[in-house]
């Protein structure tokens, strides 16, 4: 269980935030300059709060009021730096061995060779940092934050550093072996999937402050507010006007459209008619209506629109269409109104490359009111 | 391991630095060192003079050279002489006053002369002080009058003849006499006022400057307080001042007590 | 040929040198990576021996360490004495090196990235143990520069030492003295000597650091 409740005063900037996390990995994400990484190096001890209070388990890492302060070395946490910090005078062994100081020799060689043997670093014993490749430092420095058995290890941006395809390898790794080792973790990432797919709650930061706390999975789909849903960078969030509420539906115009949304589960939504809504609409959840079917069942397809494929691009499994309506006036988001996701598969045989203009629905489950 | 090795390395040496200074002489199994502090006026006489004295008294003899004032400053300030031989006696009758020397060993040893010297390699030998007037005399040497009592006597010497203002742009000061006199070996100073103690060096030819021109140059000799020896110091005053030394020292040019 | 100034230099540059790092490498890093009071004044105090005119800084010695002095007075009652002994040139020589090396060792320690520091300190290491097994072992390159630089400093300073230990033959006469005496006394095949050896000597020296240097890594 760890709970943070601090503030910090720098030039220009304010970080002012409280969470807690009984989770074994718990994701910091936001935007560049958030905060992030300060309140990582709060947690470390590396930077002194003006007020808060730390707590990790039983332990009080940190009480402004009561006048603790524990020094970096006593807080017993592991600490991946963005970009490594690996220590370029020192062999990989000696890197890994490096917190182990207070152990007889024996043991330190012991331990070390075994996190090098767990992480597959064994052939790199002896090399220096510098002749290493970018997925060997990130394990290096992994290794060695791991290796003095932490309470909690801090991760800043782990695979920043990285070229794609190594980044979801090494992520992968990453979650295996927070898993198997079973230490508590605290990552820092700019990289929605990165967190999601590394973290069972997610910490939103924005501007020096947490704007959502949630299970990844309530993240995703009831993003507390519109300023969370850009952060998370989620297509397609757009505005309307209520035209009336109920604790389970909402009805709103938008686009000369009436649609038909469920209401945001987590919190009674109950704005009056003629309020300014926001609401988001994943693209992979908008529903291209096949022309051989006789005619479109509004039952069955709900909030059915019509429109034109004026854009779309080919990202090797799926492609991304930009469909405009058929309706007058400006469209929502430039030139164009709703960003849909469709399978490589499927744009095959629809022919979407001849056939630009189609029908399409949206379940009601897959408009999200973005609550004000 | 091998920073380990450095540091050992260093920690020797170090160690053995500390343990030995090179001049250390083992106490009691060496002759004794008698250190002299004294004016570069007698550099001549003095390098006669202590070699017969070393084997006559079975000891060892430190000589230090400087100008009266540098060396006066030094004893004040607990420099380890044994005994101060000055080219006046203002600065000695000054460490008495101060109590850094002992009063009764005070006394007077010699009375020195100033010469007009030239430099063989200038050409003609000047016969006069106003010769040095001359365009083909660029530079004088003569030493610091600040704190050398020879330096001085030449400033004396050069007023009285009313060409102080006309030679001074053109005076080089050397930190004692012994230097003045290097100025001109060097060829920096074709003319120079030297002591006539140090003048009958191959370099230069000279001639006698009237000593009404300026104040006597009576020199005067102490003992040093903190002289763990004094009676070393005492032995060597009588020296210089015994058949011997007196000799030597008039062979020099010194007027000697009991002569002024 | 009497090459007891040249000892009497080697040894007192070496102590000197010894010194100099024992309190120049902390005031260094005092002054390289840490804020505290009075830290400006610290930083121009350390620059003032390269400021002032050697014989005001060797008076100034000499009035602070002389049997007469406030702190001479002190050590002579344990016995111990400065002035006029080699002792007092190894302080002069300190004193004129010191700013060398303080200022080569500070930028070294400051090139070292904080967040390797930082690392150590989250791995279970005291300040000393950062200082000793991180920042030291990165800045190494600098200290030595340094070090070299406040030996050979040592090793020819004259102003201070002439007036802090004097210019007594065989006892305080290091080699810059000998020579300047040898030259005052026209003694030219002398000061020649003794200026070539020391010479030789030096450039020896720096090239056998040099290769040191350069076989690590």
């Amino acid at each position: 269980m760890l709970s943070v409740i601090l503030t910090k005063q720098l030039p220009g900037f304010t970080l002012d935030v409280r969470w807690d996390s009984r989770d074994a990995v718990t994701g910091l994400f936001g935007p560049s300059g958030s905060g992030k990484t300060l309140t990582l190096d709060c947690l470390a001890g590396l930077v002194r709060p003006d007020t808060g209070r730390i707590v990790l388990g039983e332990r009080v890492l940190f009480d402004a009021a009561a006048g603790v302060d524990l020094a970096p070395r006593h807080r017993r946490l592991g600490y991946v730096f963005q970009g490594y910090a690996l220590f370029p005078h020192l062999t990989v062994a000696d890197n890994v061995a490096f917190g182990l100081g207070a152990r007889p020799r024996a043991q330190r060689r012991r331990r070390a060779a075994e996190v090098l043997e767990r992480l597959g670093l064994s052939a790199l014993a002896r090399r220096r940092p510098g002749e290493l490749s970018g997925g060997e430092r990130q394990r290096v420095a992994l290794g060695r934050a791991l290796a003095p058995e932490p309470a909690l290890l801090l991760l800043d941006e782990p695979f920043s550093a990285l070229d794609l395809p190594l980044r979801r390898t090494l992520r992968d790794d990453l979650a295996r072996v927070l898993r198997e080792w079973g230490t508590a973790a605290v990552i820092v990432t700019h990289d929605f999937t990165e967190a999601y797919r590394l973290a069972d709650r997610i910490v939103v930061y924005d501007g020096g402050r947490v704007v959502q706390s949630a299970p990844r999975a309530e993240l995703l789909w009831q993003p507390a507010s519109e300023a969370v849903a850009r952060i998370m960078g989620i297509p397609n969030v757009l505005h309307g006007t209520v035209v009336k509420a109920t604790p389970d539906r909402i009805q709103l115009r938008w686009r000369g459209q009436t649609l038909e949304a469920v209401n945001s589960p987590v919190r009674s939504y109950l704005p009056p008619p003629g309020a300014p809504l926001a609401f988001f609409i994943r693209p992979e959840y908008v529903r291209l209506i096949r022309k051989d079917r006789v005619v479109a069942d509004p039952r069955h397809h709900m909030n059915l629109m019509l429109g034109e494929v004026v854009a779309d691009e080919d990202f090797g499994t799926t492609w991304t269409l930009r469909i405009r309506l058929d309706e007058p006036g400006p469209p929502a988001q430039g030139a164009f109104d709703l960003e849909v996701e469709v399978p490589h598969l499927v744009y095959e045989i629809l022919e979407i490359e001849r056939d630009r203009r189609w029908e399409f629905s949206i379940h009601r489950g897959s408009i999200h009111v973005l609550p004000a | 391991m091998r920073v380990r090795l450095v540091i050992l390395a260093v920690v020797v040496v170090l160690g053995g630095a500390l343990v030995g200074s090179p001049a250390a002489a083992a106490p009691g199994s060496a002759p004794p060192i008698l250190t002299i502090f004294a004016a570069s006026d007698l550099a001549f006489a003095f390098r006669d003079l202590i070699p017969r004295f070393e084997s006559a008294a079975g000891v060892k003899v430190t000589l230090v050279l400087g100008s009266t004032g540098n060396l006066a400053k030094q004893i004040e300030h607990g420099a380890p002489a044994d005994v101060f031989f000055a080219a006046n006696q203002t600065f000695v009758d000054d460490l008495v006053a101060k109590g850094a020397v002992i009063a009764e060993t005070r006394a007077l040893y010699a009375q020195g002369r100033i010469v007009l010297a030239t430099a063989r390699t200038a050409g003609s030998k000047l016969t006069a002080l106003t010769q040095l007037r001359d365009p083909r005399i660029r530079r004088v040497a003569i030493a610091n009058p600040a704190h050398a009592p020879y330096g001085r006597a030449a400033e004396e010497a050069l007023r009285s003849a009313g060409i102080w203002d006309a030679v001074r742009p053109k005076l080089v000061y050397g930190e004692n006499i012994r230097q003045a006199l290097q100025f001109m070996e060097s060829g920096a100073a074709e003319a120079g006022i030297l002591a006539l103690s140090i003048a009958d060096a191959p370099a230069v030819e000279w001639v006698p400057i009237d000593p009404a021109r300026h104040e006597r140059l009576d020199q005067a000799v102490a003992v040093v307080r903190r002289s763990p020896r004094p009676e070393l110091g005492v032995a060597f005053i009588q020296f210089v001042n015994g058949p011997e030394g007196r000799v030597i020292m008039k062979r020099y040019g010194f007027l000697l007590p009991g002569e002024f | 040929m009497d090459l007891f100034p040249l000892w009497l230099s080697l040894q007192v540059s070496f102590v000197a040198t010894v010194f100099t790092l024992a309190v120049g490498v902390p005031v260094a890093w005092a002054l390289g990576r840490r804020t505290f009071a009075g830290r400006d004044l610290l930083a121009a105090l350390v620059v003032t021996p390269l400021v002032l005119p050697p014989t005001v800084l060797g008076y100034y010695l000499l009035v602070l360490v002389g049997r007469r002095g406030p702190v001479g007075r002190v050590l002579d009652s344990v016995g111990i004495e400065l002035a006029f002994t080699w002792k007092g040139a190894v302080l002069a020589a300190c004193v004129g090196s010191i700013p060398l090396l303080i200022r080569a060792a500070q930028a070294g320690f400051e090139t070292v990235d904080r967040r390797l520091e930082a690392a150590a300190r989250t791995l279970g290491r005291s300040e000393w143990s950062v200082f000793w097994s991180v920042t030291l072992p990165l800045a190494w390159r600098s200290v030595l520069a340094g070090a070299v630089l406040a030996f050979c400093r040592a090793f020819g300073d004259f102003g201070i030492t002439l007036m802090v230990a004097g210019s007594i033959p065989g006892r305080t006469q290091t080699l810059p003295l000998a020579i300047y005496d040898h030259v005052q006394a026209n003694r030219m095949p002398e000061a020649n000597m003794l200026a070539l050896v020391a010479a030789g000597l030096v450039i020896a020296l720096l090239l056998g650091i040099g290769r040191l240097v350069r076989l690590r890594y």
